[in-house]
């Protein structure tokens, strides 16, 4: 058992300047993109580096409604939950580091627990502006958890009903991609399943159009009007982390794929094709979920973002969670 | 040695003792990256006032988002269901009896069925 603890604190370790340092390269390459997608010039690459370092050399100004440990507490809570995610993720290839200690489900929790440390953090700012863009995450993680809800029964169904043991498994998951498990009817399940995915994305990360909490324009950053210096970069940091496992657990879940096997090199090169071709697929879903849907759309309203989750997302997953059930009874 | 066993249901399983540690590792880590930021702030002055784009601040609790509030935009968009289920509910035990009864019936003919 001290083994274990020893590879997790490690592993702990390493994730975290993974998370950040990760964090850092896909926000550069995301704003980049999207600035040349707006015929902009755009902001340097290493530019959510330099941010970091300027937030960090701010005032580290607490309100004086807010309730002074939460609010502090808020960004750190948010981060390491974060980090945490990233055990149980596999990573180009290889197994999670925490591989038979936490499953699918447990992943669906942690990815809301940087929300919630959010809407903790914004109720605690004693801020009007910050209590609606509290109030209004909350709102928007209620729409989005019914369909990622229905995406990770989805794929545990399937799994189970192929024979595969540990069905919440990413491990399970990965080693068996789920389009070589379907027919016709589970192709265009998954199909609908991945859409739903690319639509929950931004949500998740607080990305536009989903991102009505904070609604720069309209609440001046929402839950995060009040803070600022340190506090403010560790959320930085948080969301910024929170692109990679987001992004992680949608080509764990749909694109599992390795093509190592089709060279024949050394292994360490083989490892060295491996994170390559993970870092394409990361970019590539990033490119898709992420900045082509706050490029191309405008801010949703509150009420739009839940119509879209129950009413679109919900019927789209329920629909491909039927068809991959027919499929499967075919 | 129980504590240290992965929580299973058959089909799920995680360890929450593992977790908590590498939780308590990374809040250990972020405690230390957030202390290299600079603590200092003007206190007491105009700078920790609620930013409300210049106007004039009002009495906080006419302002904040009352817990009432809190779901409104879930509330809002699912109005129409809201209210048709608020109208089920009238407070008669024999029309929830009348439900109750419903539902088992089609439960048990669908269980027939199946």
């Amino acid at each position: 058992m001290t083994e274990i603890f020893l590879k997790l604190i490690i592993g702990v370790v390493s994730m975290t300047a993974l998370g950040i340092v990760g964090g850092f390269i896909i926000q550069g390459v995301d704003r980049k993109l999207a600035a040349l997608m707006q015929a902009r010039i755009g902001p340097l690459l290493r530019q959510p580096w330099w941010d970091f370092l300027k937030l960090m050399r701010k005032e580290n100004v607490v309100p004086e409604h807010a309730v002074p440990w939460v609010y502090n507490a808020a960004p750190i809570m948010a981060f390491a939950s974060v980090i945490t995610i990233f055990l149980y993720l596999p990573f180009a290839g290889f197994n999670p580091l925490m591989e038979g200690y936490g499953d699918l489900i447990l992943i669906m929790y942690l990815l809301a627990m940087p929300a919630l440390a959010m809407v903790f953090g914004g109720f605690a700012s004693g801020s009007p502006y910050a209590t609606i863009g509290a109030q209004r995450e909350m709102v928007t993680m209620i729409g989005y958890e019914l369909p990622l809800g229905a995406i990770v029964i989805s794929f545990a169904w399937k799994m189970a009903q192929s024979g595969l043991a540990h069905p919440f498994s990413l491990k399970t998951i990965a080693a068996n991609p789920i389009w070589n498990l379907v027919g016709p009817f589970g192709i265009i399940g998954f199909i609908l399943l991945l859409l739903a995915m690319i639509v929950v994305t931004p949500a998740e990360l607080s990305k536009g159009p989903f991102d009505a909490p904070e609604a720069k324009s309209e609440l001046a950053e929402g839950l995060l009007v009040e803070y600022s210096g340190r506090n403010l970069a560790m959320f930085y940091l948080a969301l910024g982390a929170k692109m990679i496992a987001m992004l992680g657990l949608t080509v764990a879940l749909f694109f599992p794929y390795t093509i190592s096997q089709y060279f024949q090199v050394d292994t360490t090169v083989k490892i060295v094709i491996e994170v390559l071709f993970y870092i394409i697929k990361i970019f590539l879903v990033m490119f898709v979920s992420v900045t082509l849907m706050r490029v191309s759309m405008a801010r949703f309203r509150i009420t739009q973002i839940v119509e879209i989750y129950w009413k679109l997302g919900g019927t789209m997953t329920f629909l491909g969670l039927f068809l991959i059930m027919l499929d499967g009874k075919l | 040695m129980e504590y240290m066993t992965t929580l299973s249901s058959g089909s799920g399983f995680w360890h929450p003792l593992l977790w908590l540690t590498a939780f308590v590792v990374v809040v250990v880590l972020a405690v230390i990256i957030r202390s290299f930021g600079a603590r200092k702030y003007k206190m007491d002055t105009e700078q920790t006032k609620p930013f409300l784009s210049g106007n004039d601040e009002s009495d906080p609790n006419e302002i904040h988002v009352r817990a009432g509030n809190l779901y409104w935009g879930y509330l809002e968009t699912l109005k129409g269901y809201y209210e048709k289920m608020i109208s089920l509910h009238t407070g008669n035990p024999a029309d929830y009896l009348l439900w109750l009864f419903g539902v088992l019936a089609l439960v048990v003919l669908i269980g027939l069925l199946a």
